[in-house]
């Protein structure tokens, strides 16, 4: 592979995100209330020019109901990635300050990440009594530690570099150090691992919301198109799931994508 | 040689086994008709209520016509009074340990139940007597007509003096003189029961019955894969049955409809600390205007898959309940005139607002329940014309017991063979009690009209004041009245079968709970060879 195509890959990969992205964010302007309109006398019509994708068990249609979950997912994702984001690097960020910190921190780091997270996921989002901030909240604290081990450790290799020994010879503090010296060097890593979040976070959100512990039933996310076509599915209305299911792993698939070619991009 | 004594050995061999499939398949059935009763088999605890206490024997049944049959009593009598049932019961009845049935066990079922708490209501029982080994005598406190519907329901149990007797366990391994025996219990999976050897009446057809706890789709999945005989389904899923199966459909009172919550919210709390009250659906006009939009043929042709038929109250077709609640909807325009009248002005944001209260509201339901889902989401979407928005929120029993029981809006299913029902359901007394009346509901006028049909001299004059409580020209619990609920559809029960699974004339159902369709497990047969 020449040294150009990761860089090809990452425009290719961008460009398509950014046009699916744009697709699902403008898409309340030209969907209306299309996902929620029921048609009584058009109920679990299998896909056709007049239904696209079909439509469920009260009229509405799985193409916008599909769209419509996708951007929810996309923005419980995309919030979920950055609260997770945010405290793996402010913990990363204070284990560099002592070493007694570090030392807790790894060790809050190696239990939360002994624990299988889908249990701990369901514990959280269940506590906070489901919902889209829970599910949001939920990933956030459980996705962080692989992260922030990422980043402590990079954080801890530049902490003697020369320039930052220079820099703390000539009197600066531990807070600048970090501001202006550590943290500009690993805002590339904290892209990278926000991206790679990103489908855990879509993922886990749709799988909490199957479960029935997290976005509210009556709205058109993704788990609990997936949760309702499972109902169906055994009665031969392939379409309840298979489009929605497509659809997030088109979504999942291109954000991983994207961050797997920046990743080595960068 | 060896080559034919091989295929022989083969042949014999299939032939065994196709041989023991079909005994197999005569002497047991497979069943996943609905769930478990958390309480256990206990009909101090209120097993048997809603249907056959399938381990317990009552002291009479009720006919196809609903009027009570000869049981373990074979002969019964009211006195002048009112006041005392006296019952002859049978001599040849025993639980299945073998030990005789007699009136000591029905004096102590009654008196413990009494004391029990349980969803049996023996209110009104003063003492049961047992006079001799086989009369006994049930002294009441006050006249009380649905006291025979106790009668009929109230499974009777061993003594705990006995050997063998009730106990705490009782639950969990229940000792009755039914037709089955429980084998095994495994709690959220299966339940094994067999024939009692001791049973007074016919012997089941089925040896052994296995039924199931499954969820809707599961049971669907199963029924593909002719893992079960007979299995209760969503009328959603109900469309498409695999080849091997038929359809059995068993009418119902069970109906679907919203509790409103009655009381204005003032902050005030139900003793287990859930709130009472909401601002919006204690105006008669958002509950009349809500009737009024509610298409209900719609509604069983969406939510039902036309499995039903339009609900007008809790007792449609029953011989308590008016025969002439039913009124033309939906009727947008009398709603719309309706909400004016009242004071609530229709905004730019297509809402109602009556002194800055939006009609908003919440419409509670049970998230593993779909069909009290599409009710729900459908009506809302009737409703929303008005400017009302009702907004549907799926909930666990749980969290609907501690938060949303009194200040929610509940798709709430009831249906019940007996008039007790609607005792509790608009009696002021039992106001916040369980999930009956949890809309606080209070009419002097109706609890005269109900506490003069309990005193009733026979089930016809208390019809006349049971349909009185509903509508008596001025007032009442129905649509016509106070409008306390908006009743939608009743459903009809819908089974998949095995083609070779005959199970009779079934009667009417009453509401889910209690397996109705196993009434007459008696008279169920198999077909096939």
């Amino acid at each position: 592979m020449s040294p150009t195509q990761p860089r090809l890959y990452a425009v290719a990969y961008i460009a398509f995100a950014v046009v699916l992205l744009s697709t699902l964010i403008a898409s309340p302007l030209w969907l209306g209330a299309a996902p929620l309109q029921m048609q009584f006398d058009a109920r679990l019509a299998p896909p056709s020019a007049s239904h696209w994708l079909g439509t469920d068990a009260l009229g509405r249609e799985v193409w916008a109901r599909t769209l419509a979950g996708l951007r929810l997912s996309f923005w419980v994702g995309i919030s979920a990635a950055l609260l997770g984001t945010a405290i793996a690097l402010t913990l990363a960020a204070i284990a560099t300050l002592s070493s007694k910190l570090d030392a807790l921190i790894s060790l809050l780091i190696d239990t939360l990440l002994s624990v299988p997270h889908l249990i701990l996921l369901l514990l959280i989002a269940f506590a906070l009594g489901g919902g889209t901030q829970a599910v949001i909240i939920a990933v956030a604290l459980t996705h962080w530690p692989s992260l922030a081990r990422v980043l402590r450790a990079e954080l801890l290799t530049l902490r003697h570099a020369p320039y930052v020994c220079i820099s703390r010879s000539l009197g600066k503090s531990r807070g600048f150090i970090l501001l202006y010296h550590l943290l500009p060097h690993v805002l590339p890593h904290c892209l990278v691992g926000a991206l790679l979040l990103f489908p855990h976070a879509i993922l886990h959100e749709a799988a909490l919301t199957f479960l029935g512990v997290g976005l509210d039933p009556n709205q058109p996310a993704i788990g609990v198109l997936l949760a309702d076509a499972m109902r169906y599915i055994t009665a031969g209305y392939w379409w309840l799931g298979v489009f929605p299911g497509l659809g997030l792993l088109l979504l999942v698939l291109c954000i991983d994508r994207l961050a797997f070619t920046l990743r080595r991009a960068l | 040689m060896f080559r034919y004594q091989r295929s022989i050995l083969l042949g014999l061999t299939a032939f065994c086994l196709a041989f023991s499939n079909a005994l197999q398949a005569k002497e047991q059935l497979v069943l996943a008709i609905g769930g478990e009763p958390e309480q256990g088999f206990d009909p101090l605890l209120g097993w048997g209520q809603y249907g056959s206490p399938l381990f317990q024997a009552t002291l009479l049944s009720r006919g196809q016509d609903l009027s009570p049959a000869p049981e373990l009593a074979t002969a019964w009598s009211l006195s002048e009074d009112r006041l005392t049932w006296t019952l002859t019961l049978r001599d040849d009845a025993y639980f299945a340990d073998g030990t005789p049935l007699t009136a000591t066990d029905v004096a102590y079922t009654f008196n413990a139940a009494s004391s029990a708490g349980g969803r049996a209501d023996l209110s009104a029982l003063q003492e049961a007597r047992a006079i001799d080994r086989n009369t006994i005598e049930l002294a009441l406190k006050a006249p009380r007509i649905t006291f025979i519907d106790q009668l009929m329901t109230l499974g009777i149990v061993p003594a705990a003096e006995r050997e063998n007797g009730y106990g705490d366990h009782y639950g969990r391994q229940p000792l009755g003189a039914g037709p089955y025996q429980l084998v095994e219990w495994q709690e959220g999976e299966q339940l094994i029961v067999e024939r009692n050897p001791y049973y007074y009446g016919e012997p089941p057809t089925f040896e052994r019955l296995v039924f199931l706890f499954t969820g809707e789709d599961t049971t669907l999945s199963a029924a593909h894969a002719g893992q079960v005989d007979l299995a209760a389904l969503p009328p959603a899923l109900a469309a498409n049955l695999p080849t091997h199966m038929q359809r059995v459909v068993m009418e119902s009172v069970d109906n679907r409809g919203i509790l409103f919550p009655m009381q204005p919210a003032s902050g005030e709390r139900a003793p287990s600390g859930a709130p009472i009250g909401n601002n919006v659906t204690a105006d008669i006009a958002i509950r009349r205007a809500i009737n009024l939009a509610l298409d209900r043929e719609t509604l069983v042709d969406v939510a039902l898959h036309g499995y039903g038929r339009p609900a007008f109250g809790p007792a449609d077709g029953l011989a308590w309940s008016h025969t002439d609640e039913a009124f033309e909807a939906p009727d947008l325009t009398r709603a719309h005139t309706l909400l004016d009248d009242a004071g609530w002005e229709l905004h730019a944001d297509g809402l109602r607002y009556k002194d800055d209260q939006p009609a908003r509201f919440r419409l509670t339901y049970p998230a593993s329940d779909t069909t009290r889902q599409l009710l729900a989401q459908v009506s809302a979407d009737m409703v929303r014309p008005l400017g009302i928005e009702m907004q549907p929120t799926g909930r666990h029993w749980d969290e609907i017991q501690r938060e949303a029981l009194h200040q929610d809006a509940i798709v709430f299913g009831f249906g019940s063979h007996s008039p007790q029902e609607v005792y509790y359901l608009f009696h002021s007394q039992h106001a916040g009690f369980g999930f009956y009346n949890s809309g606080y509901y209070a009419n002097a006028s109706v609890d005269h009209h109900l506490d003069t049909a309990q005193a009733a001299a026979n089930p016809k004059a208390a019809n006349q004041h049971w349909q009185a409580a509903q509508w008596d020209g001025e007032t009442g619990y129905g649509v016509r009245g106070d409008v306390s609920w908006a009743w939608m559809v009743n459903l009809a029960h819908v089974y998949a079968a095995h083609r070779c699974l005959d199970v009779g004339e079934l009667g009417i159902a009453p509401h889910g709970h209690g397996w109705p369709i196993t009434a007459n497990l008696q008279t169920w047969r198999w077909t096939c060879d």
